[in-house]
């Protein structure tokens, strides 16, 4: 028996499909970046949706059979297949058995399989009696009809909803977060509330013609408590009524207390919530940017930024900042970028990131530049330096870009007085504002200019201005590039010419790949 | 004749642009009304400094600022410095004022107070960004150039009287052979403004005309010497 366990663990865990299928049943069940969990969530959805609307017609319309069948059969037969591979992507068994063996082998004690068995088991019942776990398993039982409350088992297939709507996930974790207020809370009802029910049960059984039994006293006393009041039963003696008076007070009192403590909850929790939808909402993009520090700089940015072309979100450490920033209608949360959980937090491995480091002191944004780097070399950082002098300490930092605003300004006033033309067309070529510009494009694979001659391509027909190629990052750029160059694949080639002329090039030598 | 600047402020812009002036041989007058700062632009080997009260007309007036002189304001303080830019102006209505600004609103204010050019600090900076986002080679190479951290480089050149180049067309011209890049030119003819080569217009180049060229130094120098060619040497 023992051998055979071990024969069979260590044969699972020799079968590529057997660890392929477990991986792809995992993804599909838990890990929320797969695509086909997508569909299979709304898949499931759509079968308790159905499943609930099936009742609610029952009740006052025959159905036809086969909608029975569907219910019953159709509907439980796959929440339990789900149920049950769940249950198994728990835990690998078969690793603690293999683990035992070599252990066992290696201190050469006899090798018993039962321990890695019962910790796997245990590890299962641990998931068997968590709440999702147990509504999953009690929507599986089918709404039996002969039997009223069975039917009332769907909705726990409403419950299962759950599982699949984030806001109430949400909502579930605020409220754990005052589990300790909430159970005392629960605690203190139960007590007033079995309390008064006996001593009203004591004392107006035989008086009252309303209450028959113990369940009838309890239950006025929750209604009483919590100031609902049906008034279907109501105490008739002096005795009685002195009791639902207490009470009566005793529930404004705790009803007041459980709304604090869920508000407080919720207003603890709100500014989290809220950036962690922000966050979520950048994420799903293949391109944005992270903007460090809200001053002058990132608000002039922002400014610019006529038409959004670009996906951003503000970190900003300063409270009042982000709150200006959200004034000033820009995406900002509170956070410090030079602390690793916070760019951890960015789908930095999916999508193209650019951070910026606005912020007004040099030593922060050496900082940032390095913690973005260390969380993700391919990030790209553009850097503020106030202080040109820290030129190379950013480049060691990493930093792709650095931007000195003093030097940018003054080489500009410079140019403007020593080299006015160059400075017109320089200044002209960078803000876009003439009608000529100079763009670049990257050559990609399958890019049909790859290939080709620098003769080869007429340039001049559509009035483009070949300047140069820039091939690779750390070799010189090839300015006026002699006829005979080859475009090669990852070439950037800069161009300078209209608008019009830069589209009509790109549509000629278009990337096939796309 | 060497072209005059007057730097109004020896501080952190004063000095780069005092730096960057000195090397394309401009005659430098630094006035300062701090005494510190003046000290120290002494100290590094400027002569013509001045300390002087900004704040007083016929300090300024003293100084009889000619219209084609370069007026630059970049004194520490921005109010003394917007206050500066408008004394200057009632004082030399015709002159080229030029300043720094590190705020919106300072730019606006400098602008009423008719300075002629105002380099808004983070409005270059953001602009840049925005380039360096969408083409970040285009960009980096410009900024070499520029920051003569490499040896290619604009340069502009002025056709003299008689040159080679004189009446030729641009079309007609082989500018590889000279190994760099005609990027524009200013044709007297058609206006003052610059135009660039892609425009698709075709420009004769006469005497008086600049040529905007890109290239490496050497060639560069090359090609401004060929400029510099007589017509009737050539013939000799």
């Amino acid at each position: 028996m023992k051998d055979f366990l071990f024969n069979l663990a260590s044969k699972m865990d020799h079968s590529k499909n057997y660890n392929k299928t477990k991986i792809f049943i995992y993804n599909i069940l838990n890990n929320p970046d797969n695509i086909l969990k997508k569909y299979l969530d709304l898949f499931i959805i759509f079968l308790i949706i159905s499943s609930v609307a099936i009742l609610i017609y029952e009740v006052k319309h025959p159905v036809p059979h086969w909608m029975d069948l569907y219910d019953i059969y159709f509907v439980s037969f796959i929440f339990l297949i789900e149920y049950l591979l769940r249950l198994w992507v728990v835990d690998d068994m078969r690793k603690g058995i293999l683990e035992e063996h070599r252990e066992s082998k290696y201190l050469n004690r006899k090798f018993s399989p039962i321990t890695p068995i019962k910790k796997s088991l245990s590890k299962k019942l641990n998931y068997m009696l968590t709440p999702e776990a147990i509504i999953d398993l009690l929507a599986i039982f089918p709404a039996y009809r002969p039997l009223r409350v069975l039917r009332l088992f769907v909705l726990f297939r409403v419950l299962k909803l759950l599982r699949y709507s984030k806001n109430i996930k949400q909502f579930i974790e605020v409220l754990s977060n005052k589990k300790f207020e909430l159970l005392t809370l629960l605690l203190l009802l139960i007590f007033v509330d079995i309390t008064a029910g006996i001593a009203l049960y004591v004392l107006e059984e035989q008086i009252n013609p309303n209450i028959n039994s113990l369940f009838d006293a309890l239950y006025w006393s929750l209604v009483t408590i919590s100031t609902v009041g049906y008034g279907d039963i109501s105490p008739v003696t002096h005795e009685g009524r002195v009791i639902s008076m207490l009470i009566i007070v005793s529930g404004i009192a705790m009803i007041s207390f459980a709304t604090s403590v869920i508000v407080s909850a919720f207003s603890e929790k709100l500014n989290e919530l809220k950036e962690n939808r922000i966050i979520e909402q950048i994420n799903k993009n293949k391109k944005f940017l992270i903007i460090c520090g809200y001053g002058q700089l990132a608000k002039m940015f922002l400014r610019q930024e006529r038409s959004i072309e670009h996906n951003y979100i503000i970190l900003e450490k300063d409270q009042e900042k982000v709150d200006h920033a959200i004034s000033d209608g820009y995406d900002a949360i509170k956070a410090d970028a030079s602390r690793h959980e916070t760019l951890s937090k960015f789908a930095v491995n999916h999508a193209e990131v650019t951070v910026l480091c606005l912020t007004n002191s040099d030593i922060e944004n050496i900082y940032i530049t390095l913690n973005a780097k260390i969380v993700n070399p391919t990030m790209q950082v553009i850097a503020r330096a106030n202080n040109s002098n820290l030129y190379k300490k950013f480049i060691r930092a990493g930093a792709d870009h650095i931007l000195m605003p003093n030097n940018v300004a003054n080489t500009m006033l410079l140019s403007a007085i020593s080299q006015p033309v160059m400075h017109k067309a320089i200044y002209a070529i960078l803000t876009g504002k003439n009608i000529v510009h100079i763009d670049e494009i990257i050559l990609y694979e399958h890019n049909s200019l790859i290939g080709k001659k620098v003769s080869d391509i007429d340039f001049k027909a559509i009035k483009l201005l070949l300047i140069g190629i820039q091939r690779g990052k750390n070799t010189p750029f090839i300015l006026n590039p002699s006829s005979s160059e080859v475009f090669q694949e990852n070439d950037i080639v800069l161009m300078m010419g209209r608008k019009v002329s830069h589209s009509y090039f790109k549509e000629i030598y278009q990337d096939y790949s796309v | 004749m060497k072209k005059k600047a007057y730097i109004f402020g020896y501080g952190s812009h004063g000095r780069a642009i005092a730096d960057g002036l000195k090397k394309e041989a401009f005659e430098i007058l630094i006035l300062e009304s701090n005494e510190k700062d003046y000290k120290e632009s002494i100290a590094d080997g400027f002569e013509s400094t001045k300390l002087i009260d900004v704040t007083k007309d016929e300090l300024l007036e003293e100084l009889m600022i000619e219209d084609d002189d370069q007026v630059i304001c970049v004194m520490n303080d921005e109010h003394l410095n917007v206050f500066l830019t408008l004394s200057l102006r009632s004082l030399y209505p015709n002159s080229f004022i030029l300043s720094i600004s590190d705020s919106t609103h300072t730019t606006q204010k400098l602008k009423k107070a008719g300075a002629d050019k105002v380099i808004s600090l983070y409005e270059v900076s953001a602009n840049r960004i925005h380039n360096i986002l969408k083409r970040p080679t285009t960009t980096k190479l410009l900024d070499d150039f520029i920051t003569e951290h490499s040896d290619i480089s604009f340069r502009e050149m002025k056709v003299p009287d008689n040159s080679v180049f004189d009446g030729t067309m641009i079309d007609d011209l082989d500018f590889s052979q000279y190994a760099i890049l005609l990027v524009g030119m200013i044709d007297e003819e058609v206006s003052h403004d610059f135009l660039f080569l892609t425009a698709g217009i075709e420009h004769k180049i006469d005497a008086g005309d600049t040529l905007v060229c890109i290239g490496r130094d050497e060639d560069l120098a090359k090609f401004e010497k060929t400029i510099h060619i007589k017509k009737d040497l050539k013939w000799k």
